[in-house]
């Protein structure tokens, strides 16, 4: 039945992008984890990616959530000399997250998502459709 | 004599199969919007003279009764075609979303409007068998 196929595709596409929701949201909450001892390194930054797999059964390319990366850039510095995990100079080391991108990437895994569902709903659609001509 | 006899069915039927195998084709564009170096593919429209819509689905040949047809390239009877990517990210992903979505909704107008012609053809056939409604 090629439309719970459909269903299915769009299903690996919401789940995908629920995962990506979550790194972000990881990210995000975790924006000002300072390290837990003077000079070590706080949060990194963890970015998701996606891979196209053959799903034998589906017998389509469906997507799935490949390896969680983590972002090299270079961490914020900031003086502090206050804080419990300053180094020797007095600088605290914060995660390399900028809370824009990822509230960009937020939205777009939102509006992704989004997408999907209106497969779904299209698709389930027609599927009544079909079963109307029983009715008819 | 089947159903599927009447030139009009038989019509509506591939009709049908394409929407639907459409539809599939175009739930892996969405799906993959994000995925690396994906370029979107469509569905060639469906030729209805008579002769096959695509090449013939190679599947593993049944020697005895009691073999299992194989699940590969079991039901492809409609050709997907790579499009041209004009909108290339730089993920190397080509997939436009709008496009898709306009795609989507018209797949499903296009299969309501067959649903619909179907319908009043068998309604048809009962009004020539005398059993109106």
């Amino acid at each position: 039945m090629d439309f719970l196929k459909s269903m299915a595709i769009a299903a690996t596409g919401l789940r995908a992008q629920a995962g990506r929701m979550r790194i972000i949201s990881e990210n995000i909450a975790n924006a000002d984890s300072t390290p837990s001892s003077p000079g070590a390194d706080p949060y990194r930054r963890k970015i998701p990616t996606f891979q196209m797999e053959f799903d034998r059964a589906v017998g389509a390319n469906v997507v799935e959530l490949g390896k969680t990366v983590t972002d090299s850039s270079d961490f914020q510095l900031k003086y502090e000399p206050g804080h419990p995990a300053a180094d020797k100079n007095g600088n605290v080391k914060y995660p390399n997250v900028n809370s824009l991108v990822e509230m960009t990437d937020m939205r777009e895994a939102q509006r992704s998502y989004q997408a999907n569902i209106n497969v779904i709903t299209a698709t389930r659609r027609m599927l009544q459709r079909t079963i109307d001509i029983l009715k008819a | 004599m089947g159903l599927t006899d009447i030139p009009i069915f038989s019509m509506l039927r591939t009709r049908l199969e394409w929407a639907q195998t459409r539809q599939r084709v175009l739930a892996e564009n969405v799906a993959n919007s994000d995925t690396p170096n994906f370029r979107p593919r469509d569905l060639a429209p469906p030729k209805l003279d008579g002769s096959s819509a695509g090449p013939t689905p190679v599947r593993l040949a049944t020697t005895e009764s009691g073999h299992i047809p194989g699940i590969g390239g079991a039901g492809e009877t409609f050709r997907a075609e790579r499009r041209g990517a004009y909108d290339l990210r730089p993920a190397g992903n080509a997939v436009n979303i709008e496009d898709e979505m306009m795609k989507v909704a018209a797949n499903q107008m296009d299969y309501q409007a067959v649903t619909a012609l179907y319908t009043r053809s068998l309604n048809l056939l009962k009004t020539a068998i005398g059993k109106v409604g």
